[in-house]
């Protein structure tokens, strides 16, 4: 089983309070996976964590089966590992493109040879915006690329901030709540969205979500976390019917 | 435009005292540009810039007094100095930002002040002499000193241009509007943050040595004040920080009023401040910025001509809301 993100017996202490309480996660490479629970159950801080956002008192986590205890945020984005943020955090003052274009970071090359535009220098650029120009279009964003992020619609943001992360060439991207605040036509956007990166990038995807309809129709595999502790695992089809998770979380009207 | 303005000394009618006003508002300029590069695109406040100056000022000083060193090669050695304390600067500031950050770097620039006061090496307030410009071998005057100024301008602009267009300049202004952001795309913090002291130093640092080099004279009187770095601060305010034409307006603006008030420098200070509150309020982004306006209008009435010829559907056939 090639794993490509696994986190072992995580511990985040904030003071008194236990976030997570040794959490166990497997994200296994070209699968979708879900992170659910209640809300406070420590899942944008384990989120966090995972792309290095949150430091952690005990535990590891191993990306492709090293460690990344010891790094920082922005030094596992070139690993591979892209993020989006909950609450969208854009450039809002940046144009959609400039937005996108600061996405592909990790590929400019020598920073000192980009900024005196050196030729192969150059050449690597009029990649970049090809790149991000081709995103936009995958995303369906590519008439906002000279507008000012502050002014596009929410679900353009979110769309936005997805692009960004793209523009890196990640190999996993790490989604937070990608269609909160979202209407059901953009609900059903992101989900076909998603659906295709995975499928056509072969891109491995980890998402924490509140919407269940969307959890349920995309994810190969689920986690549900409860108080800082696994809760339960599996399918999505599995978690449906676990009572535990049906107790503390979904109710009885997910229970088919 | 840089040839252009090269040809200025070769009209008829311009005396060497005009030269060297132009030559004093293309230094201001220059130092204006390495604060512009802090200030508007990495979203550094800095109100030290003053001891750049001095650093380069004096670098350059003391290679050319002590060991006959070239002008060109004095311009450079203080960049790279001035630079190389800038990168230090970078680090001891690393988590500083907003008010903090004026503050830190207002302090640098007393520290710059009080060694240059009472090091002996820099001669403090009797100040140091310098000898006769020499640039390549051969002497040159006031016409002469313009030319290297230009060319430094030139080199300047040229660098920054390319800079802020460029990934490392991308880089810049994500950290400028939100770390969190950058960091989730890989940018280095530290790393760019230094950079960007460093350069913006260096600049500043190639403003000083000509600053020294324009009078031939240099004492801490003048260094170790604070003036020069408030100065440089309004006039990227004034001109507008994030644009390539704002400090270019600040500097000449800088230089110019207390040109004009000569007999009322009071008068001078008190309109610098007016102005400074009258832009801060009508075009907090700068005149630059307020000129610049109607031509970015103007281009986007062409985009939007030009989307709408290439494009025969109507604009609205995609909701601009999202959704397909």
């Amino acid at each position: 089983m090639a794993s490509y993100l696994r986190c072992e017996n995580v511990t985040i202490r904030f003071g008194g309070v236990v976030a997570c309480d040794g959490v166990n996660l497997d994200i296994e490479e070209g699968k979708i996976i879900g992170l659910i629970g209640p809300n406070g159950a420590g899942k944008t801080t384990l989120f966090n964590a995972l792309s290095r956002f949150q430091s952690y008192e005990s535990g590891s986590i191993f990306y492709r089966g090293a460690s990344i205890d010891r790094m920082k945020s922005h030094e596992i984005v070139k690993l591979g590992v892209a993020r989006t943020f909950q609450n969208i955090r854009l450039f809002g003052e940046q144009t959609t493109l400039a937005n996108i274009l600061i996405g592909t970071h990790r590929l400019i090359g020598n920073p000192i040879a980009n900024m005196l535009w050196l030729p192969w220098a150059r050449d690597n650029e009029r990649r970049l915006l090809r790149r991000a120009t081709e995103i936009a279009e995958m995303l369906h964003i590519e008439n906002e690329l000279d507008t000012l992020v502050k002014n596009l619609p929410y679900g353009v943001q979110k769309r936005v901030e997805l692009a960004r992360a793209l523009a890196a060439d990640p190999e996993i991207i790490l989604l937070d709540e990608p269609v909160a605040g979202c209407n059901d036509e953009e609900i059903t956007d992101i989900r076909e969205i998603v659906h295709r990166l995975n499928r056509e990038l072969g891109l491995t995807i980890f998402l924490v979500e509140h919407n269940m309809s969307l959890v349920m129709s995309v994810c190969d595999y689920i986690y549900v976390i409860n108080f800082g502790s696994n809760l339960a695992e599996g399918t999505p089809d599995e978690i449906r019917n676990n009572s535990a998770v049906i107790g503390a979380y979904l109710g009885e009207e997910y229970h088919r | 435009m840089f040839l252009l303005a090269a040809l200025f000394p070769l009209l008829p009618g311009v005396e060497g005292w005009m030269v060297s006003q132009v030559s004093l508002i293309i230094i201001y300029i220059i130092a204006a540009q390495g604060v512009a590069l802090l200030v508007g695109y990495t979203g550094l406040v800095t109100v030290g810039h003053g001891g750049f100056l001095a650093i380069g000022a004096y670098t350059s000083a003391l290679l050319t007094k002590h060991l006959g060193v070239d002008l060109s090669l004095g311009l450079i050695a203080s960049g790279i100095v001035a630079g190389l304390i800038g990168y230090a600067l970078g680090f001891v500031f690393l988590h500083l930002s907003g008010a903090f950050m004026a503050i830190g770097t207002l302090g640098f620039s007393f520290f710059v002040g009080a060694i240059i006061n009472n090091v002996p090496i820099f001669e403090g307030r009797t100040g140091i002499s310098l000898p006769a410009n020499h640039v390549f071998g051969m002497k040159i005057g006031d016409f002469g000193f313009y030319f290297v100024a230009i060319v430094s301008l030139a080199l300047t602009t040229v660098l920054i241009y390319a800079l802020v267009r460029s990934g490392v300049g991308r880089a810049f202004m994500a950290l400028r509007d939100s770390e969190k952001a950058a960091e989730s795309c890989g940018i280095n913090r530290v790393f760019y943050r230094t950079l960007a002291f460093s350069i913006s130093a260096a600049i500043t640092g190639i403003a000083g040595a000509l600053n020294g080099h324009i009078t031939n004279y240099i004492s801490s009187e003048v260094y170790a004040d604070i003036w020069y770095s408030v100065d440089f601060l309004v006039a990227c305010v004034v001109g507008g920080s994030a644009m390539l034409m704002g400090p270019f307006i600040g500097g000449a603006f800088i230089v110019m009023v207390p040109f004009f008030f000569e007999k009322l420098a009071d008068l001078a200070f008190i309109l610098k401040g007016v102005v400074l509150i009258a832009v801060l309020l009508l075009a907090p982004a700068g005149v630059a910025d307020l000129l610049a306006r109607p031509i970015r209008a103007w281009r986007r009435r062409q985009l939007a001509a030009a989307k709408a010829a290439s494009s025969p559907q109507p604009m609205m056939t995609r909701p601009s809301t999202g959704g397909r």
